[in-house]
């Protein structure tokens, strides 16, 4: 299930927050954690998806753009957690977090290259908090609650290629649009893709490769056991040697009777 | 050490190693995500793409001078965008991507259609009750005809009970310094508008129609999307802004008071009444007309926070100087009120005789027909066209009638946002029957024309004496400073 | 002639002085905070926020307390498998440092995790792309190896002997395990960082950063080592020869420059030597960080100032320093664009806490254990007087046999 999100159709009425704060029962009544210079508030434990507001440098183009977890096709929460407690569902997409079996470790907060996790820091055994691109009704084929509430149409789920094609075309038949379909490519892809009139870096997209940063993790870890395995037989070998010099040296049968001279540290 | 296996060892194994594979299983299990265990409306199941006929929401503006809303108390039901589209004509018809502002005229209908409340009016009872408090301020208020019929049902009262002078006893009782009329300024107002419209007919044929201005949402609506028409709307501010002009020099000086501590209050049916008091045109001499807005909600419950009660207590007249006020003031709550009253004194300004019987009860423009018309035959100008209209999708579709025809048929067009006129404003009582509700309050409001004394503007001793003591005449050099306004053209912040 | 009380209470020495009670106090204050932190979350006892939500308990006690106490493993390589038998005398203090270091580790971190009763899920759910899933269980099997190998040094005075032999026969393959798993997970400590290349600033991000982690690991051992037998000889008087110790730095410096190298390297490869010095809160850290951390410890240990013992200690400290600054810049300053974060009182007391634990432990089991030197240490101010002297050291001291 992905979705697409046409920010030039967005007026801004918060219905998606709204449906967002309903189905995954959030408090409405809690401060938001980070409100930025301009005004816009960042997603915390209780806004799992907020809209931000732009008016463009003439001050003639308002933009709402609505801000949540990407779902990327390369997730780096999933790859960076180590008990498995963020995972990609193969089936619909989303990247999903099950707090059974979250440690707490909040790697998966600085892995995220667009920051996206949050933390319920004032609980006592806090959770992960983002988006989960309501798990249950797509796993369904329902759209996600967001989605549903959207009146004008800013917001359309469907199948990834699909979106991505639909996308292409409002590109190439309306030439207000930028030339890129955000979240196409970006770290490998998302299944949330954003098309605009308006660039994507004065909307508060950050700019980033087109590289998963997994592949980054994947790299150094296919080294890890070859490289451990042949380190490990370096040091056996050594200690072999330094044993048979040892018995040699020493003569010895018996390994317990020379505690003096056959000590490691 | 022995290898051989014991029964009891061989036990042990079995149930060490059927605990240890029991756990590793149930500790793998991932158990529920997070999120998901919250509600969303039927409306919403599936994709969502069900033909509702309602759903999502409007958009306000946190800078929205009208209108908040309450997130934790929305249900996404969708009324909201139902009043807004499809009674008021606003919601999509402007074109998107959106330029530079969310188009909002402040009529409140969302308002009136959210079943929990979670839109409200933007509060301006604490800075109310602060200026009370401040000694050094003469806090002046006054109060919208339609608030007189309608402020006793949040107070149990049943639906069009009259209570002018409780409300006034009310008000002195809650400390206000002044008490006034905003009728008596509906009487200003005809005055100067009834002047104006004899001389367009006569002498300024290229901005007849004539159509009313005294509705701030409708305002609005013109300037975002009817500008080329803005030259047609009277140049008369609205009652409120005439009252509090007129307070902030004429009565200022009168009663020796620096008009920068006076705090000009209104208690009004209207939402977009809050957005007019912020207008940059509406000031003079560095004053703003008018200083807060209360709505009939709010004025019930500020009187409620200091313990009075309307059913108790005690009535009083409104202040003399600015609280005479005859009939024709007194029906601008309901539609076609302004435009009844103001033929009456037009026909007496052309004339100089008072109208006949049938035009002090012209039944054809009351009611809550969505368009009404009728003809005036005053004597001396012919037969002058009036239509009435209510409802700014009805405004829309008339106004473009228009447009496609090239000319209107009409020489005078009263148009209010509100269904019903402005006893179906935006802060107004809510009721669990408003066509009820909307119905009664209009017999009330005719029914103080009826039995007033004096039944057209021109007869109100205290705005002759206004005149004779300050501006002069209608359209005067200072009637013009104080009591008449300018427009903004708004459709470039909604349009190309 | 100075000697301080000592108390023998069960048959376990305890010697009050006035350091180690303000220690114990700083652990009760740790205590204090720990409870507060498991009661009410981490809002009253840290300042970590979601733009920082790594704080002191992962950047100084993980990151570079696993550094600090890898001076185990380096000391572990060169005294057993390459055999430098003059090193022998620092190894069991050595050992102790480490397995008393990881512990502390694990206790912070235990504190830093926020659902700390799922501390096991990654022994049965394993999240195995995660680099921290290969940390855990490389530092779980470690820390099970060192106690092991420390049991060796319990069991010389306490259970039984039958013990003692077996854990003696098996030590050897205790300690090539022991010199595994440290390489694996002193450079996966840096591999943590990769997926962060997004977020990091560029000075920092590499490719290389796993093994920049291993090297430092590896230099900051020797420069610990130089630090704690320093202190161990004003504690206890106990002294090792300058020249084995100049001997371990030598090695140590060894593989710094070998770091220094690669990073120079890496900055031209990369085209980032415009960032070095652009004045900017980052590129000064990481000016800072290369110049007191690697060039002029570098420039020490080929001058003549190596052969004086303030000289190899100047050493030590910067390389220390240095190697701290270095891991709190990759956790701070390169992500210092998501904001910007001091340590919380909780969070300070609390690692405070610890180490003053880690102290008083060490400071017990160097009393009553044969640890430096091979031999129970006492807390006692050596006099001139060569009599007195012999007297308390019959009086005290026993050898192991």
């Amino acid at each position: 299930m992905a979705v697409l999100v046409d920010i030039t159709k967005c007026i801004g009425c918060e219905g998606c927050t709204v449906a967002c704060k309903r189905y995954n029962n959030l408090n409405f009544k809690a401060k938001p954690r980070n409100v930025k210079e301009d005004g816009n508030v960042e997603l915390d434990d209780n806004r799992w998806t907020v809209i931000q507001e732009f008016h463009g440098e003439k001050n003639d183009k308002l933009r709402f753009v609505k801000k949540q977890c990407l779902h990327c096709k390369e997730p780096a929460c999933a790859s960076a957690c180590f008990s498995k407690a963020i995972q990609k569902d193969e089936k619909t997409g989303a990247v999903v977090y099950y707090p059974d079996l979250c440690v707490g470790c909040r790697y998966c907060l600085v892995a995220c290259p667009y920051s996206i996790p949050k933390y319920q820091w004032n609980e006592q055994f806090p959770q992960v908090s983002k988006c989960q691109m309501c798990s249950e009704r797509v796993s369904k084929g329902d759209a996600p609650a967001c989605v549903s509430a959207c009146t004008t149409g800013a917001l359309t789920s469907g199948d990834r290629d699909e979106l991505l094609k639909k996308a292409h075309e409002i590109i190439r038949s309306d030439s207000r649009y930028i030339n890129q379909v955000y979240g196409e490519h970006e770290v490998g892809g998302a299944e949330w893709l954003y098309i605009s009139d308006v660039p994507f870096e004065d909307l508060g997209f950050k700019e980033v490769t087109n590289v998963p940063v997994t592949s980054y993790t994947k790299s150094y870890l296919s080294k890890v056991p070859g490289l451990a395995a042949c380190w490990a037989l370096f040091l056996s070998g050594i200690a072999f040697y330094n044993y048979r010099v040892d018995k040699n040296r020493n003569q010895i049968q018996d390994p317990h009777d020379n505690d003096d001279q056959d000590k490691e540290g | 050490m022995s290898n051989k296996m014991s029964r009891r060892k061989f036990l042990k194994v079995v149930a060490g190693s059927g605990v240890l594979g029991f756990g590793v299983m149930a500790s793998g299990c991932k158990g529920k995500p997070s999120g998901g265990d919250g509600w969303v409306s039927s409306q919403y199941e599936g994709k969502g793409d069900f033909p509702v006929n309602l759903k999502g929401r409007v958009a306000i503006s946190a800078t929205n001078p009208s209108i908040e809303r309450d997130d934790e108390k929305c249900i996404l039901c969708g009324q909201c965008v139902d009043a807004c589209k499809n009674v008021m004509g606003v919601y999509g018809n402007y074109p998107l991507p959106l330029k530079q502002e969310i188009a909002c005229v402040g009529c409140g209908q969302c308002v009136m259609q959210c079943p929990s409340g979670a839109i409200t009016e933007k509060s301006h009872v604490r800075k109310v009750l602060d200026a009370i408090d401040d000694d050094t301020k003469h806090v002046v208020v006054q109060t919208a005809p339609a608030t007189k019929v309608s402020l006793g049902e949040e107070f149990g009262m049943p639906q069009g009970t009259s209570v002018g002078k409780k409300m006034a006893g009310a008000l002195k009782a809650a400390g206000f310094d002044s008490v006034f009329d905003t009728c008596f300024a509906a009487d200003l107002t005809i005055m100067e508008e009834a002047s104006e419209f004899v001389h367009r007919l006569t002498k300024k044929k290229d901005e007849i129609p004539h159509l009313t201005s005294c509705c701030p949402g409708w305002v609005k609506y013109c300037e975002y999307f009817y500008p080329e028409l803005m030259h047609n709307l009277s140049t008369c501010k609205s009652p409120q802004n005439m009252m509090g002009a007129t307070i902030k020099s004429f009565y200022a000086e009168k009663m020796g008071i620096d008009p920068s501590n006076i705090v000009n209050v209104s208690i009004m049916p209207c939402t977009a009444k809050k957005f007019e008091v912020a207008r940059e045109e509406l000031e003079v001499d560095g004053q703003q007309d008018m200083d807060y807005v209360l709505t009939t909600r709010e004025l019930a419950v500020l009187l409620k926070h200091k313990g009075i009660d309307l059913n108790t207590v005690a009535e009083a007249e409104y202040d003399s100087v600015l609280g005479e006020s005859t009939g024709a003031g007194r029906i601008f709550g309901a539609t076609g009120g302004v435009t009844e009253a103001a033929v009456r004194t037009a026909y007496y300004l052309a004339t100089g005789s008072n109208p006949p019987a049938d035009l002090l009860d012209w039944k054809p423009i009351r009611g809550m027909q969505s368009v009404k018309e009728a003809t005036a035959s005053i004597p001396g100008v012919g037969a002058v066209n009036i239509a009435v209209c209510h409802g700014l999708e009805n405004v829309r579709q008339l106004l473009d009638g228009i447009k496609a025809a090239g000319s209107s048929k009409w020489q005078f067009i009263e148009f209010m946002a509100c269904p019903g006129g402005c006893i179906g404003g935006g802060g107004q009582p809510k009721s669990m029957d408003a066509v009820e509700a909307k119905k009664k309050r209009i017999e009330a409001i005719y029914k103080e024309d009826t039995g007033a004394e004096k039944r057209c503007s021109h007869d109100n001793a205290e705005i002759q004496s206004i005149y004779r003591d300050f501006f002069g005449k209608p359209l005067s050099e200072k009637a013009e400073k104080y009591l008449h306004t300018t427009f903004v053209n708004r459709h470039g912040r909604l349009f190309d | 002639m100075k000697v301080h009380k000592c108390f023998r209470i069960l048959g376990w020495d305890f010697t009050i002085t006035p350091t180690r009670f303000v220690l114990t106090g700083l652990v009760a204050l740790m205590v204090v905070a720990v409870v507060l932190r498991l009661l009410t979350g981490f809002q009253y006892v840290t300042n970590l926020t979601d733009e920082t939500p790594w704080g002191m308990w992962i950047a100084f006690d993980v990151m570079c307390g696993v550094a600090l106490a890898g001076g185990g493993y380096s000391t572990a390589l060169l005294v057993s498998i390459l055999r430098y038998k003059e090193f022998h005398v620092v190894a069991r203090g050595a050992l102790l440092t480490s397995l008393l270091g990881y512990i502390l580790v694990m206790a912070g971190l235990f504190l830093d995790i926020g659902q700390w009763f799922n501390f096991w899920r990654p022994f049965v759910s394993w999240g195995y792309t995660s680099v921290l899933f290969e940390v855990f269980w490389c530092i779980s099997i470690y820390t099970t190896v060192l106690s092991i190998e420390f049991f060796e040094i319990i069991t010389e005075r306490v259970l039984r002997k039958k013990l003692h032999r077996y854990i003696v026969k098996i030590l050897p393959v205790l300690v090539v395990i022991g010199l595994i798993f440290p390489v694996m997970h002193q450079s996966s400590l840096g591999g943590l960082f990769l997926i962060m290349k997004e977020r990091m600033f560029p000075l920092w991000w590499s490719e290389f950063l796993p093994l920049y982690f291993l090297l430092s690991s590896f230099f900051i051992g020797s420069a610990m080592v130089t630090i704690e037998t320093t202190l161990a000889k004003t504690a206890y008087g106990h002294e090792i020869p300058h020249n084995i110790m100049l001997k371990l730095t030598r090695i140590g410096a060894g593989m710094m420059f070998v770091y220094l190298l690669l990073k120079l390297y890496d900055l031209f490869e990369k085209h980032e030597w415009n960032y070095v010095f652009q004045g900017t809160l980052q590129s000064n850290m990481y000016c800072v960080e290369m110049l007191f951390g690697i060039l002029i410890p570098l420039v020490i240990i080929v001058s003549p100032l190596s052969k004086k013992k303030g000289g190899l200690l100047t050493y030590a400290v910067l390389t220390v320093l240095g190697v701290i600054l270095n891991r709190l810049n990759c956790v701070f300053t390169s992500m210092y664009e998501s904001g910007s974060y001091f340590p919380g009182i909780g969070e300070i007391i609390v690692s405070v806490g610890l180490i003053s634990l880690g102290v008083l432990i060490y400071c017990f089991l160097v009393e009553n254990f044969n640890i430096i030197g091979d031999e129970r240490a006492v807390q006692v101010k050596i006099d001139k007087d060569k009599d007195i002297k012999n007297l308390i050291w019959t009086l005290l001291r026993t050898k192991r046999r």
